[in-house]
Parts: structure tokens; C-alpha cells; sequence
């Protein structure tokens, strides 16, 4: 490895998506009418309610299940879910706070150099698949900690798994990921960008 | 097989095939009587030829052979898997033989196939998707040039849900399919473009481009299909062929977009400069980066220069900003006492506020923001001059307050609070969020309890910005409005439903799940056939084939000559039940099955019955032995029974579908015979009755005598 690539590698988290109750029936035709930024849908029978401050999009249902999307972080997650049951209790619900559980994490990191993809697929085999009929990253399941890795081709790459074992996940990606890297010698590329 | 007799313990033993036993030579007594041998015996049959015995058995799973010489009907089945094998066998040869897959292909796709029914991992999926997949797979394996969007087209399926079957069915298997090579497609896209003669040299041409786009990293994530058209393109250009882009695209089934850019990318490369000649000679050994890293590079340049654009602006703002706040400045100096009311009362404001949290950090925090925000703008030393000298005075009150906050900073907050008037609201906004937070700090103690009980805690939330998601009274009629009139045939569709539910109630018919509804019908019981006609179709479902008007004219007919039909009827009846049936069901298809002479309507009784579908057989079962015992005296002995069949079948019955007829099939059961008479009254087609011959049944002009 070069001695010059010490360039710190920022994984930034995109996306937290997760899951709560409000142990209540709620009923969707209310809230979507007295909700000033909701849209109901009826024939999926769900409403959608944003959020400005945590920018969240919260999916909710009449069983009282509510899926909240687009927060940037976990504590800002559980701050939006916890903004949302309070909408809804103002709204007039008996809403309870329950069984918040944060169900899925995407982050995306920049690597400095391009990868081949098709020689990575062919040294990982069974656990990286490549499909460019279909889509043009090549996916890396990582089972034991259930999380997908999609590599670019530009180096770019997304992580999507269960929270807090996306920083494990990583490392253990980074590992196999040097092998490529050094498999293939891309250090011209090195100088193209440096 | 080494073993010892029993009675002299010698090991010498002669096995004879030929006889089937095995004997001890040395004391000569029989071990073994009737083996079991695996000879082929032949037989010599009555023409002096002479044939081996046995039957062909396929080699795969346990198809019991058809023994029963009246056909299949009576086996009890074949085992399901035996038969979903035998069903996934047959789709896999119709879709490979349009694909043009050779046998061993089609082999192979099945013995992937049978893998996978072994995993159970065709439950819950289409047949036709894992069949699809299962060919791709052998495709991908053998290097065939086909591709997924082949079979898509076949199937009218999703490309990407063939793919997310075919992924993991790929994965299940293990099975590490190589990934696709655009090289492959070469061949057969060059042979659908029409080169002639010539078509190996574009190939060769658009080979090496390729391998030049490959080494270019313009193949990374790409769909090979695209590659493959422009290389194709620019191979056919080379060779003075004009191939315009939407013949290519018609071949490679990609869009034009798509197309182009790649052509744009690859003129972009350093290999698109060199002549035709150059390009066929020399290979350049620089390679590029990909075109999406490419782009990916030119967007941070761009969004850098930006950035320092915009610090130069920001620049330049502030020292437009620092003119203008002096001149104001000035002019506020002069009117001083202006300035304090105004400060005066905003300090007010402010001392309530910091007295409440003066403790809190958040504060200090948030006006040290402030103040930077300021700083930028605001060009600090010469301000402070100039407040220091006018402002002192007023100064001095809230010194003790501020201790923290330095006093040129603080002389800042003055004007920007006069002056630049957005601060301060959103400054006294910040601060009763802070206080309010102060107040609830005391909640955070109970948080984990509440989580634990499910009740909402109330940390961090900000009550006002929740205000402002509710809409009050008038904004919630507006809405409701708007909303009943964009959703308004989904309402009614909800309305219809639930009034269709309570009328049901009310009778007492509704059905509480009505997704699965009980196949199970009670048995008809009607005086006349017509009755049993209307009830039969009450409880079956309607069909769009039958012209009920004429079938209500057959019953109210055919009615008077009931009698003089039945006795004949009662040896047919089984069979004549049949014809009748599908009589009544056609009585619009006139004169089609005229052509057809009786032969053919006889032998079509056959596989009608031996080809019920399984889940009719329950209903035809009782009726089809019957009617095969018909059958078979009916087809030799043709005087007695065959007159009314015969009759019955002529006229308007087609035998186009013997789908149609095994539906018919069913309803024997229910439907008590009608009369010939009945059925022919209605019709008009007496007159071809005459002119029928039925050679196979010996008949004559007899059946003239019916009528």
C-alpha cells in the first residue's frame, strides 16, 4: 500500500429507518384531514406524514404501527418518531410511545479508487454478486450480521444493515476490500487522482 | 457372490442365468431355485416377427406405466412431484425451443429444475418465472448469447422479478453463473444487422472495440447490450455500412439515450482520435477512468469552485454590510434615546429570560452563534468604536448580567437587535425553546420508566412547531373538501360495497370470508329437466357462451315429447347425457360441426372421458365408468344404442375445444336427461339429420325415424 494513502474514509449515514406503536387505533380519515402536511391513501390505506425539523417521513397505519424514514441519525430518529406520537396525541389519540426499534441503517462512503468488479465478484464468490443486466453495483451479503454492500464501480459504495453493526460490517468490508485493491494494481489510479 | 453350501461347506457354486438357480458342485445340492434374472426374452408374435418383451420406463421419477388399455382416466394420479417434474420438463422444452436451445440445454435446464423442486424452492413462486430462471441459468453457464431480456420478452414478465428469482435461485444452487461477456452477443447482434458478407469482418471490428472499452472501464455496471450496439455502430460505420441508430436499437434493445451517451463516452476516450487504421495496428496502453468516476470528479470541481465563489461573495457582502451598518449606526447615534427605549425594552425581555436560565449553557450557546453569525457580517473593531462611545451610558445595566459575554461582542448585539431585525425573534424563539427545555428537564428522569410503560416522553420536543401541524377548523373544511373530491369514486366504490354487505346480512347469505367459497353444491332435485336446467344455473357461475334466450325457448318446446323419448333414452343415458348437454350449451355454434363426420365424434367420446381434469373427476367419476361401459358396448353394437347419440351430436355441436367439452362434462351429474325431442324442437337443424352417414356405427337413414 501506498504510504500516501492515508486519507480518512467518512462513512455518512443517509438514511434510518425504524418502527414504532402507538398501541391505539388510529383512525386515518382524522388525521388526514386535520394533519396540514399528511397525504392519505386510501385505496393503501395508510397515511404519509412529514416532518420539516427531523426531516422524516412517517408511514402511518390504522393499527397503530407507524414506520418512520429519512432521519440522519438514530437519536434523530427516535426525536422525530417521539415529535410524530406527540402530533398525533395533539391531534386527539390516547397515544403510547412503545417498542420504538430502529430496523435499518444506509450509509454510503467514497472510496478513493475504482474497483473491477467482475474480478472482485470472481475472488468472492458465493457472497458478492454481480448482475449488470439488472444493476450496475455489485452486492456483497454479509449473512452473520445480515447487511448488503453495494460496490460501484467509481469506488463508491453503500452500506445497508441493521444499526450498530454497520461500523463491524464496514471493517470487515474495508478487509476484503483492500485485498481487491491491492490484487489489482490500481495504485496508477493513485496518481490520476492525487 | 462367494458362498457356501450348507450341506458340504464347499464354495464352488454354479450359477446357472438360464435356469435361474445355482447349485454346489461339489455335493450337487440346489442353493437356489428361481432367481431373479435380468434376461431379454423375445416372443415371436402371429406375423412370425419376432419382438422383446418389456416396456420402455423413463428414467425419471416413479411414472407408473399406463397399463389399462381404455386409457389414463383410471389411474389414481401420479405422485404431485412426479407430475410437477413431468410439468416443469414440458415448459422448459416449449420456452427452450423458442429460444432455440439445443437438447443438451434443455437437459441440463431441467436437472436445475429438478434440483430446485428438491430445495422446495418453487413454492410460493411462479412456475414460469423459476423455469425461466432455471434456462437463464444454463444460458449463463453454457455462454449462450441469450439474454434476460429475451425471456422477458417471451414471458411478458418484469425483467428485474425474472432476475430476483434467477439471483437466487443462482444462489441456492451455488452455482457461480460467469458474469456476462458483451464479446458474446457479438455474433448474434452482427447477424440480425445485415451485413452480407462481411458480417465476420464487423464482428472482428466491434470485438476489438469492445476490448478497447473494456480497457477504458466503460463496461463497469454497464448493461452489455449497450456496449455491444455501439460497438457495433461504430464497427459498421468503420466498414461503410450505414446502420442508422434506431436500426441498432430495434436489435439491441436498449434506448437511444442510452446509446448515444455511450457513443459520447467513447469519443471521449483517447482511442476514438486514431484513424480506422491506427485503431486496427495499435493498441494504446493508457487506460481511462471510468466515465462515471469521470463525471463524478468534474461534479466536486465544480461544487469547489462554487464554494469559493460563494466565500468571495460573502466577502464582498460583508464589506457592503459594514458600510451600511455604519451609516445606520450613524444615523441611530443621533437619535440615542430612540435606541435605548427600544433596547431598553427588548433588555427587558431579555433579563426576564436570562434570569430563568442563568444556569443553562444553552443560552450562552446560543447567543455565542449569534454573535459569530454577526462577527462574519460585521466588521467588529470599527463598530465598537463607534457603540462604545455612544452607548456606554446604557451599558452599564446589563454588564453584571453578561459577565460572560465581552463587551464588544455584546456592543455588537445591540445594533443587530435594533437593526437587523429577524435576530432578535429568532434569538427570544431560541431562548423560550431552551427554557422550556429547562422545564422539562425534569421529565428526562422518568424517561426511562415511560419508555418501559409506552407513554410519550416530551423531551426535546418542540410544542410550538407541533402547533403549526395541526391545521385549525377552517383549513380542516377546506381540506375535507378537497379531499372528498379527489377521492371521490374510491368513497363510492366504499359505500356501494358496504351497502352490497348489509343487504346480504339482511338476507342472511353473507359469507364472512368470502376469499375461499365452498365448492361444495347440494345436489339438484327438479321435477323436469327444465327446472334442473334453471337451478343448475343458478348455482354455477354464468358463462358468456350460452345464449340463455334459446335455451329457454329449448325447454318450453321440447316439452310435449318428452315420453316417447325416454325409453330409448335410458341406455344412452350416459352418454347421451353428455351430447345433450353440450347441445344446449352450443345452440348458437350452428352447422360448424356439420363437416365433421361421425367417426370423429365418436372417437372424440374417448379422450373426452379419459382426459377429465382432476379436479372434475370427483363429479365425472360416478358418471364415467358409466359411461364408458356405454361406451364400449355402444361403439361395436351399434343398432341399439346409437340412434339418439348420433342424433344428438350433428347439428350445432363443434368440436373445436376439447377443453369445452370436458367443462361439459361435469354438469352430467346434475342435469337429468332431456329428451332428444326437446333439445332437437328448438333447432332448426333437423334437416341435416338426414343426410348423415355413420359409417362406424353401421347406421342408416334410420334415424329419420326418431322424429
Amino acid at each position: 500500500m501506498e504510504p500516501s494513502n492515508d486519507v480518512a474514509l467518512d462513512i455518512i449515514i443517509t438514511n434510518v429507518v425504524s418502527v414504532f406503536r402507538t398501541r391505539c387505533h388510529l383512525n386515518l380519515r382524522t388525521i388526514g384531514l386535520e394533519g396540514s402536511n399528511v397525504i392519505y391513501k386510501p385505496e393503501m390505506g395508510k397515511v404519509l406524514m412529514k416532518l420539516r425539523k427531523p426531516r422524516i417521513t412517517a408511514t402511518i397505519w390504522s393499527s397503530g404501527k407507524i414506520i418512520c424514514t429519512g432521519a440522519t441519525s438514530e437519536e434523530e430518529a427516535k426525536l422525530g418518531a417521539r415529535r410524530l406520537a406527540r402530533c398525533l396525541q395533539k391531534i386527539g389519540f390516547k397515544v403510547r410511545f412503545s417498542d420504538f426499534k430502529v430496523v435499518n441503517v444506509l450509509a454510503v462512503c467514497s472510496l478513493p479508487f475504482q474497483i473491477r468488479l467482475i474480478e472482485f465478484t470472481k475472488n468472492n464468490r458465493p457472497i458478492a454478486s454481480y448482475e449488470p443486466e439488472l444493476h450496475p453495483a455489485a452486492s456483497y451479503r454479509i449473512k452473520n450480521l445480515r447487511s448488503t454492500v453495494q460496490v460501484f464501480s467509481t469506488g463508491n459504495i453503500t452500506v445497508t444493515g441493521k444499526p450498530l453493526t454497520q461500523i463491524l460490517n464496514f471493517q470487515d468490508f474495508s478487509a476484503c476490500l483492500h485485498r481487491a485493491h491491492t490484487d489489482y494494481c490500481i495504485s496508477k489510479n493513485y496518481s490520476q487522482i492525487i | 457372490m462367494s458362498r457356501q453350501c450348507k450341506s458340504c461347506g464347499g464354495a464352488d457354486i454354479d450359477t446357472d442365468p438360464a435356469r435361474g438357480s445355482a447349485v454346489c458342485t461339489a455335493c450337487g445340492s440346489v442353493l437356489e431355485d428361481n432367481i431373479i434374472v435380468s434376461e431379454v426374452q423375445f416372443v415371436e408374435n402371429s406375423g412370425g416377427v419376432s419382438s422383446a418383451v418389456g416396456q420402455f420406463v423413463s428414467a425419471d421419477g416413479t411414472s407408473k406405466a399406463p397399463v389399462l388399455g381404455s386409457g389414463f382416466h383410471t389411474s389414481l394420479g401420479k405422485e404431485s412431484r412426479a407430475q410437477t417434474l413431468q410439468n416443469g420438463k414440458r415448459q422448459i422444452h416449449n420456452l427452450g425451443s423458442q429460444l432455440q436451445l439445443n437438447q443438451h440445454c434443455l437437459d441440463t435446464a431441467f436437472n436445475f429444475f429438478k434440483m430446485v423442486v428438491s430445495k422446495h424452492l418453487t413454492r410460493g413462486r411462479k412456475m414460469t418465472h423459476v423455469i425461466a430462471a432455471c434456462l437463464y441459468l444454463v444460458c449463463r453457464t453454457e455462454g449462450t448469447p441469450h439474454m434476460l431480456l429475451d425471456l422477458s420478452d417471451l414471458l411478458q414478465v418484469n425483467v428485474y422479478i425474472l432476475g430476483k428469482t434467477f439471483l437466487l435461485l443462482a444462489r441456492e444452487l451455488c452455482i457461480n453463473a460467469p458474469a456476462v461477456d458483451p464479446c458474446l452477443y457479438i455474433p448474434r447482434f452482427a447477424h440480425m444487422l445485415e451485413f452480407g458478407e462481411k458480417t465476420h469482418e464487423v464482428s472482428m471490428t466491434a470485438l476489438r472495440l469492445l476490448q478497447r472499452m473494456k480497457r477504458d472501464w466503460m463496461h463497469t455496471g454497464r448493461r452489455p447490450s449497450g456496449l455491444c450496439g455501439a460497438a457495433l455502430l461504430v464497427a459498421a460505420r468503420m466498414h461503410e455500412f450505414r446502420r442508422t441508430v434506431k436500426e441498432v436499437i430495434s436489435v439491441v434493445k436498449v434506448c437511444e439515450a442510452t446509446l448515444r451517451k455511450r457513443l459520447t463516452e467513447f469519443e471521449e476516450t483517447p482511442t476514438s482520435a486514431l484513424t480506422i487504421d491506427e485503431f486496427m495496428r495499435v493498441d494504446l496502453e493508457k487506460e481511462c477512468d471510468p466515465p462515471s468516476f469521470v463525471a463524478g470528479q468534474k461534479k466536486l470541481k465544480m461544487q469547489q469552485l462554487e464554494q469559493e465563489l460563494a466565500k468571495k461573495l460573502e466577502e464582498y457582502q460583508g464589506e457592503i454590510n459594514s458600510y451600511r451598518d455604519e451609516i445606520e449606526t450613524q444615523l441611530a447615534a443621533s437619535s440615542r434615546t430612540k435606541l435605548r427605549g427600544i433596547y431598553a425594552s427588548y433588555a427587558k425581555e431579555d433579563d426576564d429570560c436570562v434570569s430563568l436560565a442563568s444556569g443553562m449553557t444553552g443560552d450562552e450557546e446560543l447567543e455565542d452563534e449569534e454573535m459569530e453569525a454577526a462577527a462574519q457580517h460585521l466588521n467588529q473593531e470599527f463598530i465598537c468604536q463607534v457603540f462604545q462611545q455612544g452607548d456606554r451610558g446604557g451599558m452599564e445595566d446589563q454588564e453584571g448580567s453578561r459577565d460572560t459575554v465581552p463587551l464588544s461582542s455584546q456592543a455588537t448585539h445591540v445594533p443587530l437587535t435594533a437593526l437587523l431585525g429577524p435576530l432578535p425573534s429568532a434569538a427570544s424563539l431560541g431562548l423560550t425553546d431552551s427554557i422550556r427545555e429547562c422545564i422539562t428537564e425534569e421529565d428526562t428522569t422518568n424517561m426511562e420508566d415511560k419508555s418501559k410503560n409506552g407513554e410519550l416522553d416530551l423531551d426535546g420536543i418542540d410544542e410550538e412547531e407541533m402547533e403549526k401541524y395541526i391545521l385549525n377548523e377552517i383549513e380542516v373544511k377546506a381540506k375535507t373538501e378537497l379531499w372528498m373530491k379527489q377521492n371521490e369514486e374510491y368513497l363510492r366504490e366504499q359505500k356501494e360495497k358496504e351497502e352490497r354487505i348489509a343487504k346480504e346480512k339482511e338476507q342472511g347469505t353473507y359469507k364472512e370470508k368470502p376469499k375461499k367459497p365452498s365448492k361444495k353444491r347440494e345436489p339438484i332435485l327438479a321435477s323436469t329437466a327444465g327446472e334442473a336446467i334453471e337451478k343448475m344455473l343458478e348455482q354455477k357461475k354464468i358463462s358468456s357462451k350460452i345464449n340463455y334466450d334459446v335455451l329457454r325457448d329449448l325447454n318450453s318446446k321440447g316439452s310435449g315429447s318428452n315420453t316417447t323419448q325416454q325409453a330409448e333414452d335410458v341406455p344412452a343415458g350416459g352418454s347421451g347425457r353428455k351430447k345433450l348437454t353440450r347441445r344446449k350449451k352450443q345452440p348458437n355454434k350452428s352447422n360448424l360441426g356439420l363437416a365433421k363426420p361421425a367417426r370423429l365424434m365418436g372417437k372424440r367420446l374417448r379422450p373426452l372421458i379419459s382426459s377429465t381434469p382432476k379436479k372434475k373427476r370427483t363429479a365425472a367419476k360416478p358418471v364415467t365408468p358409466n359411461i364408458t361401459m356405454m361406451l364400449p358396448p355402444a361403439a361395436p353394437e351399434p343398432p341399439p344404442a346409437p340412434t339418439p347419440p348420433p342424433v344428438m351430436e350433428i347439428g350445432p355441436v363443434a368440436y373445436d375445444e376439447p377443453a369445452e367439452e370436458e367443462e361439459e362434462n361435469e354438469e352430467e351429474a346434475e342435469v337429468s336427461c332431456i329428451s332428444a325431442m326437446e333439445l332437437i324442437g328448438g333447432n332448426e337443424t333437423i334437416e341435416f339429420m338426414t343426410t348423415f352417414r355413420f359409417t362406424d356405427y353401421g347406421c342408416e337413414a334410420e334415424e329419420e325415424e326418431v322424429f
